[in-house]
């Protein structure tokens, strides 16, 4: 039960990742570098595209394939696990963003609440290609993934995993596509409604104003931790108003003047709110 | 009277749970409890009053439990305290079956392997202790002063993570606020958002 610390599971699996490599080299030969295996993960560095266009955007992804039953963690990891982090080592003149998380799932174990993503997903990365990229040359980008994968017990992994991609004007789209376009759909869009935030005694309600408002919602996600408690919100429509009646967090201390939510609907399609808040809380918490 | 002691607790769990009110709160006194230890005793808090005491939740099998274990960070802690006075009791809230539960030679064995020195090491298999603190994570750190009053709950420090290289930027909340206790000072953070394992009760 015990399970070895850190990069262990890693350095055991090097056969796995061999064995990996080679199994992938015979499906393709660019756009992705050697999975690395791990008992409850198989992480990759993957491109949407087969090259690297100088002067553009260049989507690369970290593909996790859980085991059945096991998760990663998404930005807000909820009350426990945590974020899936990336440190990025580029050639000269190449610039990382953030992850483009997509909309998380919720996970109930027992008590405890996490959100994060099962199955197969991928956390989209952009990366801008300098404009003076020489073209026929190849461009070496590595980056250190460290992860949390849980089931009911959780296992920390950290692994550096690289990707050549030769830079051209012209490029096709790889096989991971599909998976690119599923995370760009998966994708909270930004939402065109205000929102408020209020603090209502032991509660934080959001209002959502506006047309067209999703008809159908389902759950709302807190970007910011400690704001919110991580049950699952009441959502109702009140007078025209869409109304997320959160659980105040046993951390809280004070709303953030923007606290950002993302809000889905039973469509899988999710929005990312900015809920600004007017209130100032009435005394400050005193154990702070 | 089992079922109406197991009511009781169901309904101090889902009180806890839903953050409305909680049993153990900053500035009130502390829950009081009994509870086995690795070696043979019963340890009661209240035999404690006069002393401060750190409660710390304990999973040897968890990652994060493990980062603070291994590299030394809480047996270090534990050591301090112990030689200031302080009582320091961990506590393993871990159901029969799940990841970390121990008997009392796992407990003196994993005391051992770490050169780990809590006063004493505490069974919960039934997690009613837990639940009765609201501990949700592992570690979890409580601090109750000499008067039993509780004047710290939350993580044992700031950098959520499972990798030893972290805790040299991390405050450590618990010699923190041992330090203010002793200087008769107000507990700077007296609260924090635990993180690790979520702790293995049973169903």
């Amino acid at each position: 039960m015990c399970k070895p610390f850190a990069v262990l599971p890693v350095v055991l699996h090097v056969m796995r990742i061999f064995a990996a490599a080679f199994a992938s080299l015979l499906i393709v030969s660019v756009a992705h570098a050697a999975a690395v295996v791990d008992e409850h993960l198989e992480i990759e560095l993957v491109s949407a595209r087969s090259a690297l266009a100088p002067g553009q955007t260049a989507w690369l992804g970290l593909r996790l394939k859980h085991a059945p039953q096991w998760h990663t963690y998404w930005i807000n990891p909820g009350d426990s696990g945590l974020p899936t982090k990336l440190a990025w080592t580029l050639p000269a003149g190449y610039t990382a963003g953030d992850i483009a998380w997509p909309a998380p799932k919720r996970f109930d174990l027992g008590e405890l609440t996490n959100f994060g993503y099962d199955g197969e997903a991928l956390l989209p990365v952009p990366v801008n290609v300098p404009a003076d990229a020489a073209i026929a040359t190849r461009a070496h980008l590595a980056v250190e993934a460290k992860w949390l994968v849980c089931h009911e017990e959780c296992i920390p992994g950290k692994a550096t995993l690289t990707l050549d991609l030769p830079v051209a004007q012209t490029a096709a789209d790889t096989p991971y596509r599909q998976l690119f376009a599923h995370a760009r759909a998966s994708q909270p869009q930004p939402a065109p409604w205000p929102a408020q935030a209020r603090l209502a005694g032991d509660r934080i309600e959001i209002a959502v104003r506006g047309t067209n408002l999703p008809a159908a919602p389902r759950d709302g996600f807190a970007v910011q931790t400690r704001v919110v408690a991580n049950a699952p919100p009441h959502i109702e429509m009140r007078h025209s108003e869409l109304l997320l009646t959160f659980a105040k967090s046993d951390y809280f201390t004070a709303l953030p003047k923007q606290f950002d939510l993302v809000l889905l609907d039973r469509n899988a399609r999710s929005w990312l709110l900015h809920a600004d808040s007017t209130e100032q809380p009435t005394a400050p918490n005193p154990h702070r | 009277m089992s079922l109406r002691i197991s009511i009781l607790v169901a309904i101090v769990a889902t009180v806890v749970n839903s953050g409305a009110f909680a049993a153990a709160a900053i500035g009130s006194a502390a829950p009081d409890f009994s509870l086995p230890d690795a070696s043979g005793k019963t340890q009661t808090l209240s035999q404690y009053k006069g002393k401060t005491v750190v409660l710390e939740w304990n999973n040897p099998g968890c990652p994060f439990v493990q980062k603070h274990y291994s590299s030394g960070n809480i047996p270090k802690q534990q050591v301090d305290a112990t030689a200031a006075g302080v009582v320091w009791l961990t506590i393993n809230s871990g159901a029969t079956g799940k990841q970390g539960h121990l008997d009392t030679q796992g407990a003196q064995a994993f005391i051992a392997q770490y050169h780990a020195a809590p006063s004493a090491y505490l069974f919960d298999g039934d997690g009613k202790v837990g639940h009765l603190y609201g501990a949700k994570t592992t570690p979890h750190m409580y601090i109750i002063d000499a008067s039993g009053t509780l004047r710290y709950m939350g993580g044992i420090d700031s950098i959520p993570s499972t990798d030893k290289d972290d805790l040299a930027k991390a405050t450590q909340y618990v010699p923190q606020a041992l330090a203010e206790l002793k200087a008769g000072k107000p507990v700077s953070i007296a609260t924090s958002e635990p993180y690790g394992c979520g702790v293995k009760y049973g169903p």
